[in-house]
């Protein structure tokens, strides 16, 4: 990939109100990964060490089921940004990110991202205020979430899952 | 394996035909409470006396909790857990209104004199009576407990709740106890062989050959009601010996001499024989009615009985189980085989509740029903799902819990 084109790539994934120059600078901050199909990205519950720009190739991620199985939620295809919560939080990673096909990656460290926000360096406040729109937003669908749940639980016309299923089974096959 | 994990061994076996998930497994494992309590006393020579006391509840869902206590050196969390959830499955098998509990003080009775031992019931009641209570959780006597330390708990109760007869089963005739009661769990046993002998058209017990592993409150009156019905009982054994008699043992002689030498062995109508001789005795059906765990990998393959009616609990351990069913021997489960106490006990409780006394043809036919109408239950699943009388049982208790939970909600 050209310099120009990490630079577009970066604009559009990350933040597009960085400048050319700012883009470079955050370009210039983080350490290309190559991983090969089937390597993890990172592994749910591990300290985070940042957060990847995966700029091409595509990555599984997935979440424990209380059970003990792993459960793909979605399959992410690059360009596009992993991990962010990674940069901002403390908190374990919180999904297993795999490579499904060989990735090429960029890696933005917390302590690189630290170092910037030190010196005060505005493509790293851009950053962050881009990271803050996407968690407004994913706060906004969670509350949809919460409310569309309430109602079908106020009607009782949705029981969940487990139970419902138990309730089923035993009331039909397994009943003598 | 520990008690507690033969007992989950199988109940996961039939959860698995069930195909429960892992998540209501462990719901319907986990214990409601577990309380472990200081009893401690003063002996009689001055000294003091620290026991540690448990009480087990697992499971309330379908009714106050049911089990006995047991005053055994080997109680401890472990045994009181597998025998609790035991109690759950079993009152559901025979449909009681009730769940499952169990518990008991790690102590040796022998070791203490009677007025010790009330003490020491007492302690425990003070210690438990705010979880215990006619709606909450009913004892019953287990190993080395009877109807006097009944009558204790009973008393001790009463001081704090007033009245309450109804807290514990297994009280003297005297005091609120039923009729049927002592022989109620050996009567029981018996019924459940009939059921069956007769489901799989075998005849009757007359002139049938029993080997019975233990001659306690159980296995002597397994034996009268053998005897009485024409049953040859070939062999005997208890702690302290066995006996033998190709032609069939006397029973009611043997009663006698029992209660005069405390033991079957030296009994002058028989043959001295081995205690792993009663268990691999020529005969159609052998009745482990002692401690658990007798029947095992090592002597399963040489058991030449075809059926085995388990009126101990736990007598045959899951690799022995295995290889019974493997050879087409035919076990009869412990938790609905010597479910007949339990029954009984909750028609004592029923009579204490509507303080009214039954005779002992109303209890023994209400036990006569209970226990046909759960053989009836278990033989449907045996012969539509293919699986074991234990199996069948699992799976019978745990659909009527089951059904329970969810109707009530979690």
């Amino acid at each position: 990939m050209t310099s120009s084109e990490l630079v577009k790539t970066f604009r559009t994934v990350l933040c597009p109100t960085l400048t050319g120059d700012q883009a470079m600078e955050l370009i210039s901050a983080t350490v290309p990964v190559s991983l090969p199909a089937g390597d993890l990205v990172f592994r749910e519950g591990e300290k985070s060490n940042g957060l990847f720009i995966l700029l091409r190739g595509s990555a599984d991620v997935s979440k424990q089921a209380g059970d003990g199985t792993a459960k793909v939620l979605v399959t992410l295809k690059g360009p596009t940004v992993v991990g962010e919560m990674g940069l901002i939080t403390d908190h374990p990673r919180s999904a297993t990110v795999r490579a499904v096909s060989d990735c090429e990656l960029h890696l933005l460290t917390k302590t690189q991202f630290a170092r910037m926000l030190e010196a005060e360096r505005l493509a790293a406040y851009k950053l962050i205020a881009a990271i803050a729109d996407v968690l407004a937003r994913r706060v906004e669908i969670m509350d949809q979430k919460i409310l569309a749940l309430g109602a079908s639980e106020a009607t009782g016309s949705a029981p969940v899952g487990e139970l419902a299923a138990l309730r089923a089974k035993l009331f039909t096959e397994w009943s003598f | 394996m520990s008690a507690f994990e033969e007992v989950n061994y199988y109940f996961r076996k039939a959860a698995r035909v069930m195909d429960l998930s892992a998540a209501v497994e462990k719901m319907l494992v986990t214990p409601f409470r577990e309380v472990k309590v200081d009893v401690s006393i003063a002996l009689d020579n001055g000294q003091l006396g620290t026991f540690i006391g448990y009480r087990i509840q697992h499971d309330k869902t379908r009714g106050p909790m049911k089990g006995g206590l047991r005053f055994h050196p080997s109680v401890d969390l472990a045994e009181a857990q597998a025998l609790a959830s035991l109690m759950t499955w079993k009152t559901a098998v025979v449909n009681l209104p009730y769940g499952g509990a169990k518990g008991g003080i790690a102590v040796d009775p022998e070791s203490l004199t009677p007025r010790e031992l009330e003490r020491l019931t007492r302690r425990f009641v003070q210690q438990i009576h705010d979880i215990i209570g006619p709606q909450q959780d009913i004892p019953a006597p287990d190993v080395n407990t009877n109807p006097q330390i009944m009558a204790w708990i009973m008393d001790e109760y009463s001081k704090f709740h007033g009245f309450s007869p109804a807290v514990v089963t297994g009280k003297p005739v005297e005091l609120f106890g039923s009729k049927g009661r002592e022989e109620a769990t050996g009567r029981g046993v018996v019924w459940a062989l009939e059921e069956y002998l007769a489901d799989a058209g075998l005849g009757e017990v007359r002139g049938k050959r029993f080997a019975v592993q233990g001659f306690g409150n159980v296995g002597s009156w397994a034996c009268r009601f053998l005897h009485e019905r024409g049953g040859r009982v070939v062999a005997i054994g208890d702690a302290r010996g066995a006996i033998g008699h190709r032609e069939g043992i006397d029973i009611p002689t043997l009663v006698e001499h029992v209660a005069k030498t405390r033991s079957v062995a030296g009994f002058p109508g028989a043959q001295g024989i081995s205690n792993e001789g009663v268990l691999l005795a020529d005969v159609d059906v052998l009745v482990p009615a002692a401690l658990g765990g007798v029947i095992t990998e090592a002597n399963a393959k040489d058991i030449r009985a075809r059926i085995v009616l388990e009126a101990a609990n736990a007598p045959t351990t899951p690799g022995a189980d295995d290889i019974l069913e493997g050879r087409g021997v035919t076990v009869l489960p412990d938790i609905f085989v010597n479910a007949g106490g339990v029954t009984v006990s909750y028609f004592e409780w029923a009579q204490n509740i509507q303080q009214f006394s039954w005779e002992e043809e109303k209890v023994n036919a209400e036990l006569h029903r209970h226990m046909r109408e759960a053989y009836a239950t278990l033989a449907r699943v045996v012969k539509s799902r293919k699986v074991s009388f234990r199996t069948a049982a699992f799976i019978v208790a745990i659909g009527r819990v089951g059904r329970a939970t969810v109707l009530r909600g979690v």
